[in-house]
């Protein structure tokens, strides 16, 4: 019953599948070897098994090995974090042949991944107001640091998500949050004046810091993709970077 | 001590959600969060021991965990361990350096930038210690099963 209808997938159809589930994966923030990893299962479950998949932060290759065979490349611009569709997708891949689709159903499926709306901009702003807050009392703050952190980190992610529209770079954005979170933190000690300076800033700019791209570089590392690995920790780097600048500026501008 | 690790759970419970992380996920992540945390000032502030040591104990324990609970749940590791991670990451004496740069006190600045690019990097060799462990233990298991699927034909 199942090997009919893993015949029935012609070869191109099992590509675009596995494409398209490696696009959701990378487009969301899964390491690249898990990328690779997925693809090559959804193929081998089709019974394709000659498929080379290479990946790196941008670019996704998916080849048949043999002299004829078909190839697809897709070019990744713009990425994300979304942990459900990585959860989901996961599923997916090893269920595939038990789930019993066919391949409109799973396109519809990945489809419907794909253009996912994105949720309302409020509860992000929220959950860093409230992450913000949260670690500026885990670093040793009381109420004051609270509160400046929560109206800091609420601050810096509203702006941002008004700008979201206008896809600034991550650089860009990370600096203008960090110049924000700064220039809140001032204001509100110049109105609380025993609010400590270095908790409440240092709180208020953990949602920024480059988590997600940090760990993916070292599990890239251990997985042996060096490429990806450097690249998604220069990227990490590079955020840092962007975060203290904008801190420094408004400081040194305070400062002067 | 207790209410920094319970703050650190429900700040890592928002990032678990800032990051879209399945809805199911959410309390598991927050206990990684607050177990990785709380081993870390356990070390530093009961034990006594470095900051570097410190963080690379937490990350040790919270990577363990969420490798665990990824196995129990049937989720990519990713969804526990980058929230669970967050609260680790020296956001505190990076700002501190900064600041003693801006006032030019470079040598002071330094010394701390230091301290927090060691921290960063006690928390990176922990991941990879982990996660390699964890391949290992993933390979092994399948080598184990194929021996026993040729002894069994």
């Amino acid at each position: 019953m199942a090997s009919v209808e893993i015949m029935a997938m012609t070869k191109e159809e099992v590509l675009e599948i596995a494409l398209t589930a490696g696009k959701l994966l990378l487009c969301n923030g899964a390491e690249t070897y898990r990328v690779e990893d997925t693809m090559l299962r959804i193929c081998a479950l089709k019974g394709m098994t000659t498929v080379s998949a290479f990946c790196t932060p941008s670019v996704i290759l998916l080849s048949d090995e043999s002299l004829r065979g078909f190839s697809r490349m897709y070019r990744v611009t713009n990425r994300t974090v979304d942990l459900t569709v990585l959860s989901e997708i996961n599923d997916f891949s090893f269920n595939l042949n038990k789930s019993h689709k066919n391949y409109a159903e799973i396109m519809s499926f990945l489809n419907e991944r794909l253009n996912k709306p994105s949720r309302r901009a409020y509860v992000d702003v929220l959950c860093s107001a409230v992450a913000g807050g949260c670690f500026a009392v885990v670093l040793g703050g009381g109420s004051n640091e609270f509160m400046a952190a929560f109206l800091g980190s609420l601050l810096s992610m509203a702006f941002l998500k008004k700008l979201a529209a206008f896809r600034p770079s991550s650089f860009w954005s990370t600096t203008m949050a960090g110049a924000i979170i700064c220039a809140v933190t001032l204001g509100f000690q110049h109105l609380i004046t025993t609010t400590s300076m270095e908790l409440t800033t240092a709180g208020a700019l953990m949602p920024y810091l480059p988590g997600m791209a940090f760990t993916n570089g070292l599990r890239d590392y251990i997985a042996g993709d060096l490429i990806s690995g450097n690249s998604r920790v220069g990227e990490a780097v590079f955020l840092v970077g962007g975060l203290v600048i904008g801190i420094a500026t408004v400081l040194g501008i305070f400062y002067h | 001590m207790l209410i920094k690790i319970i703050f650190a759970f429900v700040a890592t419970v928002a990032f678990g959600k800032l990051f879209y992380a399945p809805q199911k996920d959410l309390w598991p992540s927050g206990i990684v969060g607050a177990v990785g945390f709380g081993v870390y000032i356990y070390f530093m502030e009961v034990l006594g021991y470095s900051s570097m040591l410190s963080n690379f104990m937490g990350t040790v324990a919270l990577a363990t965990l969420s490798e665990f609970f990824a196995r129990q749940y049937k989720e990519p590791v990713t969804v526990f361990s980058v929230p669970g991670f967050i609260p680790l990451v020296p956001g505190l004496p990076l700002y501190r350096a900064m600041n003693l740069i801006i006032l030019n006190d470079y040598l002071k600045g330094l010394s701390v930038f230091v301290d927090a690019c060691l921290d960063a990097m006690a928390i990176a060799l922990g991941i990879l210690l982990v996660s390699g462990l964890a391949k290992v233990y993933k390979t092994s298991k399948t080598i184990i099963k194929e021996k026993r699927q040729e002894a069994g034909e």
